[in-house]
């Protein structure tokens, strides 16, 4: 038991101190970018593990949550020239909004209705920021303001990755917290048994709204992280494609677990420029590769860890005899 | 201390449950039997406000509950134990024994000393409070799904078939768990039964369901030497 505790926290401190020397291996702008939407997206995504991985119930509208969130921080701070900090408290504001007014009608339905209502709100989102007038149109708003820290601009993307890894390394401690109180029991709950959870005298209905208006939460602060690091947005970016992507990072990660989480969001967001090189081939083995890997290993990229070990044991085992 | 008048429930058009009245004081065993569809599961969802009776009142310690939310009524000191064993596959048995505490505020201490009681009274659960539910066998299944049921400190238990699919000897332990939370905790207890010589001979009183209607009722050691009753449900 100690040595499970000792060897995870060694396992924890090396997966910082690799995160904290990324910047310095001198990859260009364009790398560091992708690294820092790994960051953002990896917030999202532990979000959206509240909802769709713990509570069982599929979410394909975070984009648009995502989006109403970068669209808070962009209008609040060009518009009304309030500071990125101050922005921020109304962008959790907003994600809590999302939670609370989608949360009571969407998720008295089930099952697919449930996901084909979050598909139309993702909708919606982007066609009315596309054509109202106030929200820019399809140019979108241009100019959204750096964060100031300390000082210090949060202009290049080297310091915008460690700005947002600090806030992402926050989020991990809560996230955890969370998944270990007795909110993160009756999530899962939900999920494996519905008809139970009443008889232990809790509101399904209000456990379900929590859980989506956690997800929502997360998802637009990292919308409005998003539009400060990126200086400008567009009503392009959030599309149902980026919310399939989410529950894609979700699962090809690993539901449930925080690490998986954070490796699904990475993966996905490096998968382009990993498989750059298949050129017009890139959509077909993509879609290929995550079809085998549903199959062949649902639990997701987690779960490798412990399948990899028992292969090396059983090698080992057969060297020896 | 459980008193419910006249209550009629509907499935839509479907008249299930006719016109009921059952009563439970404190300190007993009372036995509700009848064939599958009599509307013994109705009755115990009626209880819990999971369905809504059209006409009828359930008063429960003085309080008119007819009409309180499941979580209210769970808090209020009743607990439902459903068919089949309805436990959390996913979760650990220590963390399904914790769901049951969910809708009291119980601090850190006085839920140890509860799970403590709880692994007391159920010594295969210690064992086993690291694994998860789905990886139990169907009676530890059936115990665990007891225990979560008392973390919540009720004053009344029901239980709907706790027997359903278990091999005899289990069933017996199931009984012997029943009879002691009853005798040793002096919990009320509500037990609904497909099992009705089991039924009859633990419990104090007996309700027999027929139709959605109560046809028989009366004190259990009587009803068992009862001819209409040896006939229809003790197979002579």
């Amino acid at each position: 038991m100690k040595n499970l505790r000792t060897s995870k926290a060694i396992s924890i401190a090396a997966v910082l101190i690799v995160a904290l020397i990324v910047p310095q291996l001198g990859f260009n702008d364009y790398i560091m970018t992708i690294f820092v939407q790994g960051l953002l997206y990896s917030i999202i995504v532990l979000g959206l593990n509240f909802i769709t991985g713990m509570t069982g119930q599929m979410n394909l509208g975070n984009a648009a949550v995502f989006g109403l969130g970068a669209y808070t921080a962009a209008l609040s701070t060009t518009k009304l020239g309030i500071s990125p900090w101050l922005a921020m408290i109304l962008v959790a504001l907003m994600g809590w909004l999302i939670g609370l007014v989608l949360g009571y009608p969407s998720l008295r339905v089930k099952g697919v209705y449930l996901t084909l209502t979050t598909i139309a709100f993702n909708e919606i989102v982007r066609l009315c920021l596309q054509n109202m007038e106030w929200t820019g149109g399809v140019g979108g708003v241009r100019s959204i303001p750096r964060f100031h820290i300390f000082g210090f601009l949060i202009n290049t993307p080297v310091r915008n990755y460690y700005f947002i890894l600090i806030i992402l390394v926050f989020v991990i401690f809560i996230t955890y917290r969370i998944i270990h109180s007795k909110y993160g029991r009756a999530f899962i709950a939900v999920r494996d048994n519905v008809d139970a959870v009443e008889t232990c005298g809790i509101k399904l209905s209000r456990i379900k709204v929590q859980a989506f208006t956690l997800s929502t939460i997360y998802g637009a602060i990292a919308g409005g992280l998003y539009a400060s690091f990126m200086g400008y947005v567009s009503p392009t970016t959030f599309t149902m494609n980026l919310s399939m992507s989410f529950a894609v990072m979700l699962i090809i990660g690993g539901r449930c677990s925080i690490a998986g989480c954070i490796i699904g969001a990475f993966v996905i967001s490096f998968a382009p420029e990993l498989l750059r090189f298949l050129g017009t081939y890139y959509q077909f083995t993509y879609a290929l590769i995550i079809m085998l890997a549903l199959i062949f290993n649902p639990n997701g990229l987690v779960a490798l860890g412990p399948k990899i070990k028992h292969l090396f044991v059983k090698i080992f085992h057969k060297a020896e005899a | 201390m459980l008193k419910i008048r006249n209550v009629n429930t509907y499935y839509g058009a479907i008249h299930a449950i006719h016109d009921i009245d059952v009563e439970v004081n404190e300190g007993e065993i009372v036995s509700v039997i009848g064939a599958n569809g009599a509307g013994k599961s109705t009755l115990m969802k009626t209880i819990m406000g999971i369905v809504k009776p059209k006409t009828g009142t359930v008063e429960f310690m003085g309080e008119d509950i007819t009409s309180a939310s499941t979580a209210k009524i769970v808090k209020n000191g009743i607990v439902y134990v459903p068919e089949g064993r309805y436990i959390f596959p996913d979760l650990s048995v220590a963390d399904n024994l914790m769901m049951g505490a969910y809708s009291q505020r119980f601090s850190a201490k006085e839920l140890n000393d509860l799970m403590e009681e709880m692994y007391e009274m159920f010594p295969r659960l210690r064992e086993r409070k690291k694994q998860l539910g789905g990886t139990l066998s169907g009676g530890e299944q059936q115990m665990l799904a007891i225990a979560r049921g008392m973390m919540s400190r009720p004053k009344l238990i029901m239980f709907d078939e706790p027997s359903l699919g278990l091999a005899p000897i289990i069933v017996s332990e199931v009984f012997d768990t029943i009879l002691k939370i009853k005798e040793e905790m002096q919990i009320p207890i509500v037990l609904v039964e497909q099992n009705a010589y089991k039924a009859l001979s633990i419990s104090n009183r007996c309700y027999i369901l027929e139709n959605g209607k109560v046809t028989l009722s009366g004190e259990s050691a009587k009803l068992i030497n009862d001819d209409n009753v040896r006939k229809a449900y003790l197979a002579g």
